[in-house]
């Protein structure tokens, strides 16, 4: 019994870590430029076609097209970054207006994957795709033990860069008072704009990560962007640690409610967990009181 | 040559209206001085505009008689124009050090950075005594502190501070203008905006009285204190200005 | 404030004309007998009759839709993406009394835009404790919520979803009654917006929309007002989905709960003018329009969404304020656009 428990307590920490680095872009764009990008998994998907493309056609591991997609996606952030959003700054509804630029943006990245690829599900197969690994009386299945732990390194790398760095800690400075960042002589538009890379260049290891993980078609977007936004919000906008957390207790917690419930009830657990967190606390675990 | 030369400045915020409406000072180097006149003269604005957050819509803007006007607040900081702003301009979830580091931003010389935050550390003690707390929990003549100290690491020509004794009680303001009147002996420029106009004209060489947008009256600050006719016009009781809708 | 204290005097009406009121007033009968005539002056085409009334169909469809969502997302300034669970609560609850009780969903029209607004307050009482892009997320979520639950209830049919039987008439005159049952929906929405514009309610959302704080100093009970102008934007969307589904004659969740509804009525909003009663419509027609165009030249294809992203984006960046804004903000908005 004991076992079982363990075996669905590591299987949600197992998915909870690819959504925690998802999750973390996605609100390091929140917390640095007050930008909800409703594109981000779109961008994912984006780097999981270009992870299966580049398998179909040279045999490339996904786990090594990561060194591919992450400076890819990196520069077409900050390139996105700099043609879009300075514009908006003067706007006053500049955070709506983020939403409604971002949605537009997914769109056309929809249409222009389902032009490419069409909607047919694609998935990367590599061999370990189908194997797993057994510690003890648990089972890991290989796919999302190395996806995971890729992860976790990730946002370790983050977490030291944001540290550690001097831009880094300039973006940090960023998110907490970006008028106090701008008086101590940071180029806070640049640094809006690398975080932004920073940000994509995640969401470019989630999508080679995933290309193996599940299957993928450009509509599916959706699906993981309402996902990651609830648990951004769940853990507090701009709250990096807040999306970390939040995402490992919520895919723990769906794990228990496939397990009990049955599959169907996974994403529902999400949603309802957010509203009652809504209800209970609307800005979320971590985040700052109406920082918005 | 004046260290910073405002000529005939206009501005506002987005598209609203004009609230400097040609504003002309001069502000020599190595003397302090402090602006003071109603609420919605446009003092903080002015400050904001000459620290590149605000692009003035006409006039010009001179340092050592290079223009600067649209120069973003970065590029003024590296000109050596600190500006301090009335609201929360800390990083809240970062050390004392942190802040202080932040505030050395410019400076790629590590050694030189430690001796800079070495001096502010001797100058204001009690960050010293702080360093590793979140400035956040710091009260509020600390947080001043810490603001003050910070526009120190760059070693700043001129130092900009807007409202330095808002929210604090009357004997944190006065160790707070202590400090600031100690600046003066470090050669550098100070420029006050200060609603508490008799405190901020005490602290300071020469007062500039704004008004409407536009420069009033300038003098030394003594003479400003004792002038009665201004005292009641600009200094008195909370004199509302004409009317500005 | 402003805003609030000019809210006491608008209630009655200036004893002056405004000017361009007989030009507005020739727009909207003009307008009216367009929109009524239409299937009469129609007649002559014959092979494409079916086709352009379905047409004109989904122009008033999306002029009440975008209009209602403008109540809460112009208005208010509260952006939702979730609107289409109204749409879906709309179709479900006329379709379920027509499947179960044979009750034509024509005469049930009022009591879907009931029940679509009574979930919008109950979900406005949720979803508005957040604000900015907080709630624009917990929209999202409650669109997901509701898509996941219809997906899976048996009762509704789930995924596959329910047919509904259709009654007799003449293949060549069925779009008819649709249409005209959509042209009441578009009427009584516009009807709606222009009421809550001119309304001291309007002018209290107007108020929240700039400066929710000082909203709430100047003692408007902001929660309220923000609740029911969710509730109120759902209503029209539920009669709208009604009648919508009614003409598919099935029903399936992905129909309704499609993101491209949400996505199309905030662009028909964003791109006509938000916040302007006139721009929603004008924003409808324009996309409709230019859509069907597009079809016609390009086929259906993947490039269809590719551009009305390009456009949101191209609006976003260059016209944020729609063609009814910009218009009057350079002073040159025609009397006839004019109606707020």
């Amino acid at each position: 019994m004991m076992e079982h428990w363990l075996q669905i307590l590591v299987l949600g920490l197992l998915l909870g870590g690819v959504y925690a680095m998802m999750a973390s872009g996605l609100t390091l764009l929140f917390g640095v430029m007050r930008v909800v990008n409703l594109a981000h998994a779109a961008f994912i998907l984006i780097a999981a076609y270009i992870t299966y493309a580049l398998f179909e056609n040279l045999t490339l591991d996904p786990m090594i097209s990561l060194v591919v997609t992450m400076p890819l996606m990196f520069g077409l952030g900050v390139g996105l970054y700099l043609l879009l959003f300075p514009r908006l700054e003067e706007s006053p509804r500049y955070v709506e207006m983020t939403v409604l630029l971002t949605f537009g943006l997914a769109l056309i990245v929809e249409g222009l994957l389902t032009f490419t690829f069409t909607g047919i599900f694609r998935s990367v197969r590599p061999d370990y795709a189908a194997t797993s690994l057994t510690i003890g009386d648990i089972f890991l299945p290989t796919s999302q033990l190395y996806a995971s732990l890729i992860s976790f390194a990730l946002l370790i790398l983050l977490w030291v860069v944001l540290r550690f760095t001097k831009t880094g800690t300039a973006i940090r400075a960023t998110m907490q008072n970006r008028a106090a960042a701008q008086i101590v002589g940071v180029n806070v538009r640049w640094i809006s704009a690398l975080a932004f890379g920073l940000g994509m260049s995640l969401a470019g290891a989630a999508g080679s990560l995933l290309s193996f993980m599940f299957p993928f078609f450009p509509a599916r977007h959706w699906q993981w962007i309402a996902l990651l936004l609830a648990l951004i919000v769940l853990g507090g906008m701009g709250s990096i640690k807040g999306a970390v957390i939040g995402a490992l207790l919520l895919a723990v917690a769906s794990a228990f409610v496939t397990d009990l419930v049955g599959p169907t009830w996974s994403p529902i657990t999400f949603y309802l967990t957010l509203f009652v967190i809504l209800l209970v606390r609307p800005q979320g675990l971590f985040g700052a009181k109406v920082r918005l | 040559m004046a260290l910073l030369e405002v000529e005939d400045v206009v501005a506002g915020y987005g598209a609203g209206p004009d609230i400097l409406t040609g504003v002309t000072v001069s502000i020599e180097e190595g003397t302090s001085y402090c602006i003071v006149g109603p609420n919605g003269a446009g003092k903080s604005t002015l400050l904001r505009a000459i620290a590149g957050f605000l692009k003035p819509r006409a006039g010009q803007i001179t340092l050592d008689g290079v223009v600067m006007n649209g120069s973003r607040p970065d590029q003024m900081l590296a000109a050596g124009v600190c500006f301090v702003p009335q609201d929360a301009s800390l990083f809240p979830m970062m050390t004392v050090r942190e802040n202080l580091t932040m505030g050395g931003y410019l400076i790629d010389d590590r050694a030189l950075l430690r001796q800079r935050m070495d001096m502010v550390y001797e100058t204001f003690p009690i960050l010293a005594e702080r360093r590793a707390q979140a400035a956040g929990t710091l009260s509020g003549g600390e947080q001043q502190m810490v603001t003050l100290g910070r526009a120190l690491m760059v070693e700043p020509r001129l130092v900009m501070i807007d409202e330095p004794s808002l929210g604090l009680a009357p004997m944190i303001a006065d160790q707070i203008f202590e400090k600031i009147r100690g600046f003066r002996d470090l050669g550098i420029t100070v420029v006050l905006v200060e609603q508490n106009a008799v405190k901020g004209l005490e602290a300071v060489d020469w007062g500039i009285v704004l008004d409407l947008g536009s420069k009033e009256f300038e003098g030394p600050a003594e003479g400003i204190l004792a002038d009665p006719r201004i005292r009641e016009l600009y200094l008195g009781k909370a004199v509302a200005s004409k009317d500005k809708g | 404030m402003a805003v609030v204290e000019e809210s006491e005097g608008l209630v009655e009406e200036s004893p002056i004309r405004k000017p361009g009121t007989r030009s507005r007033r020739v727009t909207l009968i003009a307008a009216l007998a367009l929109i009524l005539l239409f299937p009469v002056i129609a007649i002559p085409l014959f092979d494409s009759y079916a086709y352009v009334l379905q047409i004109g169909m989904l122009m008033l469809m999306w002029i009440a839709m975008s209009s209602s969502w403008n109540i809460l997302g112009g208005f208010a300034g509260y952006i939702s993406l979730g609107h289409g669970v109204f749409f879906a609560i709309g179709g479900y609850t006329a379709g379920l009394a027509l499947a179960h009780w044979g009750i034509s969903p024509f005469l049930f029209l009022p009591i879907a835009g009931l029940a679509a607004m009574a979930v919008g307050f109950l979900a406005g009482l949720i979803t508005l404790r957040t604000r900015g892009p907080a709630f624009i997320v917990a929209t999202i979520a409650m669109l997901f919520l509701f898509l996941l639950w219809f997906d899976n209830w048996e009762f509704i049919g789930a995924s596959s979803g329910i047919d509904l039987p259709l009654f007799q008439f003449p293949v060549r005159w069925l779009k008819v009654p649709f249409y005209y049952a959509m042209a009441l929906c578009a009427i009584g929405a516009v009807g709606l917006a222009y009421r809550v514009a001119h309304s001291k309610f309007g002018l209290g959302l107007r108020a929240i929309s700039q400066d929710e704080t000082k909203a709430e100093v100047a003692g408007i009970n902001t929660r309220w007002y923000k609740v029911w102008a969710f509730a109120l934007s759902a209503f029209f969307i539920g009669v709208a989905g009604a009648i919508y589904g009614y003409s598919l004659t099935h029903l399936r969740p992905l129909t309704f709960f499609a993101i491209a509804v949400a996505a199309r009525m905030v662009l028909m909003a964003i791109i006509g003018g938000r916040g302007t009663v006139a721009g929603p419509v004008v924003g409808a027609i324009l996309i409709i329009g230019v859509n069907e165009f597009a079809v016609r030249q390009l086929g259906e294809s993947a490039l269809n969404i590719v551009f009305t992203g390009l456009i949101l984006v191209l609006a976003l960046l260059f016209f944020p304020q729609g063609i009814v804004g910009s218009l009057r903000k350079s002073g040159r908005l025609p009397a006839f656009l004019d109606w707020d």
